[in-house]
This record gives structure tokens, C-alpha cells and sequence, in this order.
């Protein structure tokens, strides 16, 4: 595939009545890259993953995918787009086979017919479902139906890939399977992955930029690491005292540069301004007075923090 | 050519489909072959147990019986198409299907097809198994072999039939955007067989001869296939500018 692969999103405005799914929405995905969007439900994510795969038409705005425009070539979007719709693990045939599924679709996604056994035979072994391909799709588990309806998604090779929830009803184990696999089709064949997700640890693990999505609207958007580097800024500290809790909260609060002190069980969170000047200073305080420290590190704040804080405003 | 590729490859699936859901794979067996069992039983009784009234039970027959056939392969054609739109949706199966690259043509051909050639195959088949099995009969009666079904009955079996599955399968188009259900989607469409009752009927219009008039059965005809060709344009003028995936997809 010659074309570009990146995908870029200019206005985009949904509404089903009154209404607004997507309100007005801006974002490139860079070719490559997996990219997350994250929201609460009814934010308006499957609606922005439903608009790019061409099966909604927005009302304004609109986007381009792999450098074809989903209004003025809806057919030629979706033959580069590979969709994981929501709760994909029900969006199969049940009473055909596993094969059957993916050689129905092959053939409709133009594979040619002569490639279509050894990709189904690869994709499904490479998903752990060789053995299973003679089952009905209705009598496999939840798992291994969103496996399968992962590997109807990328079985001919799209440019982009549009996953709603990839990993939604499955183990850890096959959740971190499908992580590798994203990671390695991204690497080895440079797709571009649009992908909603509430698994934030996740999207964290794998993402190389995210956007949070609220109302229809996108409110944070940015690259993960510079998001992480935002979240460090905060300047949060996380103390283990194994003796002399009190005496240590004590100390933290009446310390001029520590601007917010929380007790969790044995842990002081504090905030804690100039931290390079100011955390010696405190250690050896907290020490002089026999206070013993176990544990005295940078807070990390996770995405779920930021996501938490973005969505609600800090009212966690 | 490739449009019909890939719809011939939509309809093979939805065929498939339908014929494991219970309800469509026995009506599309049950009620063809009730056709021409009941053909056969009412030309094969009289034949041998009053033989005198054959060709008058015969004048009556004839003229019903093609109908008769017609309305048994258009109920398997509103079953199979029922499934085919709305139980795609109702099993969740639509949203894949739409992310492909089928085009509207393609995908409506598909579904079509699905519903079109096994209905036009079995009104075939059960059209060839009442004309033999009838003419068996008569036969072993020391009877000359009869032209079943006649002239009007053909024109209705070749001409007309094929219409109002097209119309069938138009419509469930249309209602298939305003129902969630394959059962209501169904019954919505089921009622489409009412018009056969037309040609079924309408021949006997000139009863008062004795028996059905030839010219009342061509009129009968003829204004079925006009009632048929009207609804067909109609709803797929209609089933083609409101073929909606926003629609469709808003309603998953």
C-alpha cells in the first residue's frame, strides 16, 4: 500500500437527535503510531470509531484514513481499514466455523484466494485457535471469539486498524498476547492502530499518544511520554514509615515547602515544592527525629490518575 | 462482473445462514413441497376415484394451482430475506459486514440473491415435480398427458412469480431499516402473498360459464403482474434511495 497511512480527523460532528456523540472533533494520528482514546461510556468513542470505518456519516467535519476521505471514498476507507467493532467477540457468525468466519471475510476483503488458507492458518495458530478452527464461532468462549474477531480484522492487512476495546472479556494472558500483537504489527508492518480503550494501564503500556474524549469532546490530547512528564511535574511523594507515623505527619505538616499531606495506612503522600532543595532537608528532619523511613519515592501518577482528574476535575 | 463476484459471495453466506436458523430451513422444505403434494392428491383422486368429473375438477384446478405453487416459494423467499437484513442485525453480524468493502449495489445484489434464486430454484423444482407426478397419474389412467400447469399458469410461474419475489425481497429492504426482529420483519412482509390470491381466485370471475373462464384467468394475470411490477418499482426506487448504513448501524 502505497498511500499514506496516518489518519486525520478535522471537525468531525456526530449527533443522533439532540444528541451530540462528537462534537467538532481535531486529531492526527500519525502513520504508525497506536494511538488511544479514552472516555468514560457515552463519551463518544465507538460513535468517532464508527465515523472513520465509513458506517456513520458525520454532520460536519471529516476525516481522512490512510489518505482516502470517509465521505468521498467511504469503499476505498474501508478496504484499508481493518475493524474490531465493540463487543467483537459478538459480531461473528455463530454457526459457522472459526475458518468459515475468517475465509468468509477474506473473500470479501478481496484477499486473493490463493493466500486465504495459509493467512487463516497462520493468524489463527498465531492466536492459539488452530485446533479450534472447525468450531462453531457460537460454542467458542468469550476469549477466544474476540480473538478471532481480531484476527477477522487484520486478516487482509489493513493500513489501519480501528479496535474498539481489543482486549475487553479477555485473560490477562490473551490481553497481553494481543498487546504484543499490536505492538509487533505496528513495528513490522508500520499499521497505524486507533484504538478505544478503559483498560488505561493498557493504553499506557502500549500507546504512543492518547486523547480523552468527554461529552463528544476531545479534552487532553498528547503524546503518552509528554503526558507522563505533565503527571511527574505534580510533585508527589510517597512516604513508608515503619515507626513514629504520627511524629513523621507531624513534621511533614508543619514543613513550609509541603503543600498537601495524605495518611494511606503506613504512607504519607505529600506534595512537595523545589523537591530537589527541599526532599533533603526533610529526609534528615524526619531521621533526627527517629522517625524510620522505609520507602521515600517519586509519586508516579498513572494515566488513570490524569484520566480521573481530566474527567471529573480532580474530584476523585 | 466483480459486483456479482462478490454478491454471489453475500448471497452463498446468507443462504448458508438462513438454512441453519430452524424456522427458514423447514418452511423452505414444508411448504414448497406442500405445492405438489396437494397438486398431485387433488389431480390424482378425482382421476381415479370419479373419473367422469376429471375434466371438470381439471377446468377448476388448473388455474389455482399455479398460484398456488407461486405463493409456497414466495413465503420461503420473505423468510430467507427476513433473515437475511434483519437477522444480521439481530445477531450483531450487520456491523462486520458494513466495514467491508462491499458497495451498496453489491450488498443489496447479495442479499437479493440470497432470497431470489433459491425461491425461483424451488418454484422450479416444485413447478417440474406437479407436472410429472400429475401426468404419472393421469397416464396410469389411460389419460392423454395435460400441459400442467397451462399457458396462464406458466405466464404466472415465469413472469409474474419472479416479480413478486423482487417485491418481496424490496420491501423487507424498506422494513428492514424499522424493525429489530427477524419474526416481525416477517410478518410485516408475509402479507405480500395475499396478492396471489389474484390469479387464485380471480379466473372464477366467469363462473357462470361452468367453469373458469381462460380470459378471466389471462385478466387475473395480467393484473397481478401489474399490482407486482408496481409495488417492485415502487419499493425499489424506494429500498435504493433509503438504503441507509447510518440507519442500519444507529439501530445495531
Amino acid at each position: 500500500m502505497e498511500s499514506s497511512r496516518e489518519v486525520i480527523i478535522s471537525g468531525l460532528t456526530k449527533n443522533f437527535g439532540d444528541i451530540i456523540a462528537v462534537n467538532e472533533m481535531s486529531l492526527d494520528v500519525p502513520e504508525g503510531s497506536i494511538f488511544g482514546l479514552l472516555g468514560p461510556n457515552g463519551a463518544g468513542k465507538s460513535t468517532t470509531i464508527r465515523l472513520l470505518c465509513t458506517l456513520l456519516k458525520p454532520v460536519r467535519g471529516t476525516a481522512t484514513v490512510a489518505g482516502f476521505d470517509i465521505i468521498e471514498s467511504p469503499v476505498k476507507v474501508r478496504e484499508v481499514t481493518g475493524v474490531l467493532p465493540e463487543e467483537g467477540n459478538h459480531t461473528l457468525y455463530p454457526t459457522m466455523s472459526a475458518y468459515e468466519n475468517l475465509e468468509y471475510f477474506a473473500r470479501l476483503y478481496d484477499v486473493p484466494l490463493e493466500e486465504i488458507p495459509g493467512r487463516i492458518e497462520e493468524l489463527l495458530s498465531f492466536m492459539d485457535l488452530w485446533e479450534r478452527k472447525d468450531d462453531k464461532a457460537g460454542e467458542l468462549s468469550t476469549g477466544n471469539r474476540q480473538r478471532l474477531a481480531l484476527c477477522r480484522a487484520i486478516l487482509h492487512e489493513p493500513s489501519v486498524l480501528l479496535l474498539d476495546e481489543p482486549t475487553a472479556a479477555l485473560d490477562p494472558i490473551a490481553a497481553k498476547r494481543v498487546r504484543e500483537l499490536i505492538l509487533s504489527l505496528s513495528e513490522k508492518y508500520n499499521q497505524t492502530f486507533f484504538i478505544n480503550s478503559h483498560n488505561l494501564a493498557e493504553v499506557q503500556r502500549i500507546c504512543d499518544a492518547i486523547a480523552i474524549i468527554d461529552n463528544g469532546k476531545i479534552i487532553l490530547h498528547g503524546k503518552t511520554n509528554e503526558l507522563r512528564e505533565k503527571l511527574q511535574a505534580k510533585e508527589q511523594y510517597r512516604l513508608r514509615i515503619a515507626s513514629n507515623l504520627g511524629d513523621a505527619e507531624q513534621i511533614l505538616r508543619s514543613a513550609e515547602f509541603v503543600e498537601e499531606v495524605t495518611v494511606e495506612a503506613d504512607t504519607l503522600l505529600a506534595t512537595i515544592r523545589d523537591p530537589y532543595d527541599n526532599n533533603p532537608t526533610l529526609l534528615s528532619q524526619l531521621l533526627d527525629a527517629g522517625v524510620r523511613v522505609v520507602e521515600f519515592a517519586e509519586e508516579e501518577m498513572s494515566l488513570e490518575d490524569l484520566y480521573l482528574e481530566v474527567i471529573l476535575g480532580g474530584d476523585r | 462482473m466483480m459486483v456479482l463476484t462478490k454478491s454471489m459471495i453475500v448471497a452463498r453466506a446468507d443462504l448458508r445462514m438462513a438454512l441453519k436458523v430452524k424456522f427458514v430451513k423447514y418452511g423452505i422444505l414444508a411448504l414448497p413441497a406442500l405445492g405438489p403434494i396437494m397438486g398431485i392428491a387433488m389431480i390424482g383422486v378425482p382421476i381415479f376415484l370419479d373419473p367422469s368429473s376429471f375434466d371438470l375438477i381439471m377446468g377448476y384446478l388448473l388455474p389455482t394451482l399455479s398460484a398456488m405453487l407461486a405463493v409456497f416459494t414466495i413465503i420461503p423467499a420473505a423468510m430467507i430475506s427476513a433473515n437475511s437484513f434483519v437477522g444480521e442485525r439481530e445477531q450483531n453480524t450487520l456491523e462486520p459486514i458494513l466495514c467491508t468493502p462491499l458497495t451498496d449495489t453489491e450488498l443489496l445484489l447479495g442479499k437479493t440473491l440470497s432470497a431470489f434464486l433459491p425461491s425461483m430454484a424451488i418454484l422450479a423444482g416444485v413447478t417440474v415435480i406437479t407436472s410429472l407426478g400429475s401426468n404419472v397419474l393421469i397416464v396410469l389412467a389411460g389419460r392423454a398427458p395435460v400441459l400442467i400447469p397451462d399457458l396462464p399458469g406458466l405466464f404466472l410461474i415465469c413472469v409474474v412469480s419472479p416479480v413478486m419475489i423482487l417485491a418481496t425481497v424490496s420491501v423487507m429492504i424498506i422494513v428492514s431499516g424499522r424493525v429489530s426482529r427477524v419474526y416481525e420483519a416477517y410478518q410485516m412482509v408475509g402479507g405480500i402473498v395475499l396478492i396471489m390470491f389474484i390469479p387464485m381466485f380471480g379466473s372464477f370471475a366467469g363462473i357462470g360459464t361452468g367453469v373458469p373462464d381462460l380470459n378471466a384467468q389471462w385478466f387475473a394475470n395480467f393484473v397481478t403482474l401489474l399490482i407486482a411490477l408496481a409495488l417492485m418499482g415502487v419499493t425499489w426506487v424506494l429500498a435504493w434511495t433509503r438504503f441507509n448504513r447510518d440507519r442500519l448501524v444507529s439501530l445495531v
